[in-house]
């Protein structure tokens, strides 16, 4: 039986407070079930920036994913790159 | 008055053309901040180098994509374009405005930002250029609720589909652009505001092979209506034409005197596959080597028609040069019926087939047409669980070696890679 919804979502949080750089791509998360489809996974991420523990941070052409304390701590409370 | 000199930018002014300075300059009497625009790119041309930052975590709630954050890296020096955040807006369907919503839009964006714009982006969107971060969820808020306009696509997510003039002007249109570029655009809403793909998707919709909106140069999926029967000839209107009765091209170069109307030379000898001749004074055509070039129909617009069995090509892969170079979409599907009535189901079937292979299969920061660049056309079109049909060639081949898939040799063979290798090192 593959992992809960609940469980692949506990795993992207901890991958993205444990990942080297605070910003992932939507691809990084693959990893946290690789038996769920890339869309469903991309629904997770929503979701969880829906629920506040992940937030969307763009480059301008490339939108990714973070864990909101590790952006401000590493941008400022203007958010500004 | 002027905030700032600005002698190099200045010079952008002299010349017969219309200049973005003076647009500047014209609004900075109005909004001050603006006056910080030509001073900090005044810099830019002294310093040789952008005083520009991009991107960050401004956006509207909710949403990732739509809002592309900008600001300055001198806000000291420049401090009415410290935050300067571009507003990507979904523009309507084939660009059809009421002076009213223009004029409604133009408030807004006066209201809450710089009130310069670009109208319109490559990829179509109405661009509203300077927003503090403050000032976007006013914004957001009145554009949504007072205007019912919605943002459009930016980053990773699917870009705001766009669409030519169609069936709404266009007798050439083969289905309607507006309805399933519309229909697109609200099926796949969650795509457009969040990301969702290694990078960005572009839709776009033509009615025929003209290809009015480019779709077959900037857009990752490009529909483009054509037909499957024959060109549709009225041999009356041809002999019109012959006599000059009817000015060629629907008089598109009528402003000077072209000389008397020659079919030979501007038609006949003009077709890239040479599928067309006269017969005494009828107007023939090889309607198997004919390749939808649109020549021919739009020099005698009254007397050539694209066919009645009307649906589009589908061509994936267009994108501009970041890697390795700008490329042309790739002609996957020759024919596809397009129709309002089934929801346009198999467009959309084409489309996600794509995107699950891509989203595994392509790498971060890769468009599609690179990922199929990388694993070769016969894998992609294998993918698509499509058979392999003249128009994918794009050459004859040069390499004289065939190479057999196990399944493709009747009764199959084995063959131990690792054993092969223990012999012969790669």
């Amino acid at each position: 039986m593959g992992m809960s919804d609940d469980e692949i979502k506990a795993a992207m949080i901890e991958k993205a407070t444990k990942a080297p750089k605070p910003q992932l791509y939507v691809k990084d998360f693959y990893k946290c079930d690789p038996e769920s489809k890339p869309r469903k996974i991309k629904n997770l991420a929503n979701d969880l920036v829906k629920q506040g523990e992940l937030m969307f941070w763009s480059s301008g052409s490339t939108t990714m994913y973070a864990r909101p304390d590790r952006i401000k701590d590493e941008e400022g409370d203007e958010g500004v790159n | 008055m002027a905030k700032h000199d600005t002698p190099l930018l200045d010079e952008l002014e002299k010349g017969p053309w219309p200049s973005f300075v003076t647009d500047i300059k014209r609004q900075a009497e109005k909004n001050p901040d603006c006056w910080d625009i030509l001073g900090q790119l005044e810099l830019s041309f002294r310093d040789k180098i952008t005083h520009w930052k991009h991107g960050g975590i401004v956006g509207v709630f909710g949403y990732g994509g739509g809002i592309v954050g900008r600001y300055s890296d001198v806000p000291d020096r420049f401090p009415g374009v410290e935050h300067f955040h571009t507003v990507r807006v979904n523009q309507p369907a084939s660009k059809y405005y009421s002076t009213e919503n223009l004029r409604q839009l133009m408030d807004l964006w006066e209201k809450h930002g710089s009130g310069m714009t670009n109208m319109h982006g490559s990829t179509g969107d109405i661009v509203l250029l300077g927003c503090r971060t403050e000032a976007l969820e006013p914004f957001f808020w009145d554009l949504t609720h007072e205007m019912g306009q919605d943002l459009g696509g930016s980053g990773s997510n699917l870009r705001t589909p766009a669409n030519c003039l169609g069936q709404s002007r266009c007798e050439w249109s083969c289905y309607d652009t507006e309805e399933a570029c519309h229909h697109l655009t609200m099926h796949y809403q969650d795509e457009i505001h969040r990301p969702a793909f290694p990078y960005k998707f572009k839709f776009k919709f033509s009615g025929c092979p003209n290809d009015c909106v480019a779709a077959l140069a900037r857009s990752d999926f490009a529909v483009i209506g054509t037909w499957r029967d024959d060109i549709r000839i009225d041999q009356a209107a041809v002999k019109e034409y012959v006599a000059g009765n009817i000015v060629s091209g629907g008089g598109a170069h009528a402003g000077r005197d072209w000389g008397a109307f020659d079919i030979q030379k501007e038609v006949i000898d003009l077709c890239p596959t040479e599928c067309m001749w006269m017969e005494g004074d009828e107007l023939k055509i090889d309607n198997s080597e004919c390749t939808r070039c649109m020549h021919c129909i739009n020099v005698m617009p009254r007397a050539l028609r694209p066919g009645a069995q009307q649906g589009a090509s589908i061509c994936v892969g267009a994108k501009a040069p970041i890697l390795d170079g700008a490329q042309f979409a790739t002609l996957i599907i020759p024919f596809i019926e397009v129709s309002a009535e089934n929801e346009f189901e198999n467009v959309i079937d084409v489309i996600e087939n794509i995107w699950d292979w891509w989203m595994e299969v392509g790498k971060n920061r890769e468009r599609v047409g690179e990922t199929m660049q990388r694993v070769g056309l016969p894998t992609f079109i294998k993918v698509m669980g499509l058979e392999p049909i003249p128009q994918h060639v794009r050459e004859p081949r040069s390499n004289p070696y065939v190479f057999w898939a196990e399944e493709e040799v009747e009764g199959g063979f084995d063959r131990d890679v690792d054993e092969f290798r223990k012999r012969h090192a790669a």
